[in-house]
């Protein structure tokens, strides 16, 4: 019977010293962030987007990827809270690094951006599988498309795409829409779509295949449309989030800068989308946005103030569960009219909307179902972009005592009537009986 | 035939009538204390059937007490009876204090029973 907040107690005690170097939002202060790069030169190329990281307060730690000083725990305890790897030519990595430590890394909690692009290598495509993100096996394969390039593709063969089908998330993307459209050259992927942890955030337009631009086209090819992921995300079911792109040019400063037309459309945009994309999603992959915490489920009895160990059927009661959301610096009330709370014994019997007050309090009251049991009070929620909520609390439920059923039942009157108006005349019968003359 | 039918009717009737205005004051009183127990229980019936058998223990009470009472009646007429041969030698008295203790018991059971 423990609820969220307890445990979580009780973890943190044991784990303390564990958890003030993890990347807890709990404990914002230490956000380490280790940079893989297999060219130093990404450092000055990708610049904007690592200065804005460090202005949110991220301490970024660039290697190399071949380096072998590389560890990402030492003596149990890790030593990074995010990873962020721009290294897709990299066939081995140095240090203790593989692709085994990298996924133990995400088990964690810990988040990871990961970039691949043309001739990524195999240890790339491998720690992209095990995130549920299948990049096409053709290794020289590019995303082309013939109707949405942008027209500064200097190459000509329409691998620059300038791509608008973002996943409609304020959470994932931000508030402001990002109306330029996103400048991209990479490679393809996609996502398996019976795996619910993986969203596509940017997808390619129907007209976009996955092809070797320099050599003809021989068959049909495999990924096409918007099948073809060019950027996904992945939450894990212990929320630490991974992004996955198939363009390392996405993140440069020169796609940052440059201003994008799509072919065949007259809007002219001064400034890609890039930059706010690049950068509202790594807002939300380390967590600064929808990142939720939920505790403090309180339940009791209409007009009381204490948990009852045991409810009766047909009782009144009243639940509430406070649910926060980081904003990056605080906590903030999480405000929203979709939480549901479920009373559940095998198959939900109560299923209610919370309301909020929007300080964080979610409530709402109902009358217990009419079926004896024990119940759970069952908050789950999934919403697209957030953390998961699963809370659950345990609750017997009795039926009525003996003496607690209603004393008179209305239908029954007219037989209560009946049996005093025989003793009653019973009565008068025999009193006329006997002194009649 | 049917006039025959008809007049043999009223006849039997009007004779019955007669005889019965010749029994005693007392086997009437107890006819009209059988009679107002039957209708009793014949109003729980039609009601039961109106609205279904919900409390059953409270409509068999209720039945039961008008049933029983009615055949505490009948027994106490047919020992009160002076025409009837077999229970010339039982004083009325007696018979109409089994009556009222028979009575008691039943309307203390229906009690019990009534919910």
């Amino acid at each position: 019977m423990m609820n969220i907040s307890r445990s979580v107690s009780l973890i943190s005690l044991f784990l303390l010293p564990l958890l003030s170097f993890s990347f807890s939002v709990d404990n914002p202060t230490d956000r380490r962030v280790l940079v893989l790069l297999d060219d130093l030169s990404l450092k000055s190329s990708h610049s904007i987007f690592f200065n804005t990281l460090k202005s949110r307060g991220f301490d970024l730690d660039f290697k190399l990827a071949e380096d072998s000083k590389l560890a990402l725990q030492r003596y149990g305890q890790y030593l990074y809270d995010g990873l962020i790897i721009f290294a897709p030519s990299t066939e081995r990595f140095g240090g203790s690094l593989d692709s085994k430590s990298i996924a133990d890394f995400v088990d964690s909690g810990r988040d990871l951006i990961l970039s691949a692009d043309t001739s990524a290598s195999d240890l790339i495509r491998g720690i992209s599988t095990e995130c549920g993100v299948d990049f096409d096996e053709d290794s020289s394969a590019m995303v082309i498309d013939h109707t949405s390039f942008s027209v500064s593709d200097v190459d000509g063969d329409h691998t620059l795409i300038a791509a608008e089908d973002l996943v409609k998330s304020d959470v994932i993307l931000g508030k402001t829409k990002i109306e330029a459209p996103v400048l991209f050259r990479g490679v393809a992927h996609s996502l398996n779509p019976t795996n619910n942890l993986v969203l596509k955030v940017l997808s390619a337009s129907p007209s976009a295949y996955s092809a070797n631009p320099s050599s003809k086209l021989l068959s049909a090819p495999q990924l096409t449309g918007s099948a073809i992921s060019l950027v996904s995300v992945m939450q894990a079911r212990n929320n630490a989030r991974v992004v996955i792109s198939g363009s390392l040019q996405l993140f440069s400063d020169r796609l940052f800068r440059s201003g994008v037309q799509k072919a065949g459309s007259p809007n002219k945009y001064e400034k890609s989308g890039n930059e706010q994309f690049v950068t509202e999603l790594s807002k939300w992959v380390f967590h600064e946005r929808g990142h939720l915490k939920a505790g403090n489920l309180v339940h009791h009895r209409v007009g009381e103030t204490d948990e009852p160990a045991i409810y009766r059927i047909k009782d009144d009661l009243e639940f509430s569960v406070e649910i926060f959301e980081w904003s990056g610096k605080s906590w903030e009330p999480y405000v929203a009219n979709d939480v549901q709370v479920q009373f559940y014994m095998m198959s939900p019997y109560v299923l209610k909307t919370l309301s909020t007050d929007k300080k964080g309090l979610f409530h709402t009251s109902f009358k217990v179902p009419d079926v004896y049991g024990v119940f759970q009070f069952k908050v789950e929620y999934e919403k697209l972009g957030y953390t998961t909520l699963s809370l659950s609390k345990q609750i017997p439920v009795r039926p009525y005592r003996h003496n607690e059923y209603e004393r008179f039942i209305p239908t029954a009157y007219p037989y209560y009537g009946a049996c005093f108006t025989t003793m009653a005349g019973f009565f008068v019968f025999s009193f006329v009986y006997l002194y009649h003359k | 035939m049917a006039r025959s039918t008809s007049k043999d009717a009223q006849d039997l009737f009007h004779s019955l009538r007669s005889a019965y205005a010749a029994t005693p004051t007392n086997l009437k009183l107890i006819d009209l204390y059988v009679c107002f127990a039957v209708f009793t229980a014949l109003i729980q019936v039609a009601y039961m059937a109106l609205v279904g058998s919900f409390p059953f223990n409270s409509f068999l009470s209720g039945v039961l007490s008008c049933i029983g009472t009615a055949v505490l009646a009948v027994c106490l007429r047919i020992q009160v009876n002076k025409e009837n041969k077999e229970f010339k030698d039982l004083a009325p008295e007696r018979a109409f204090a089994d009556f009222v203790l028979c009575n008691l018991v039943l309307h203390l059971v229906i009690i019990n029973f009534l919910g």
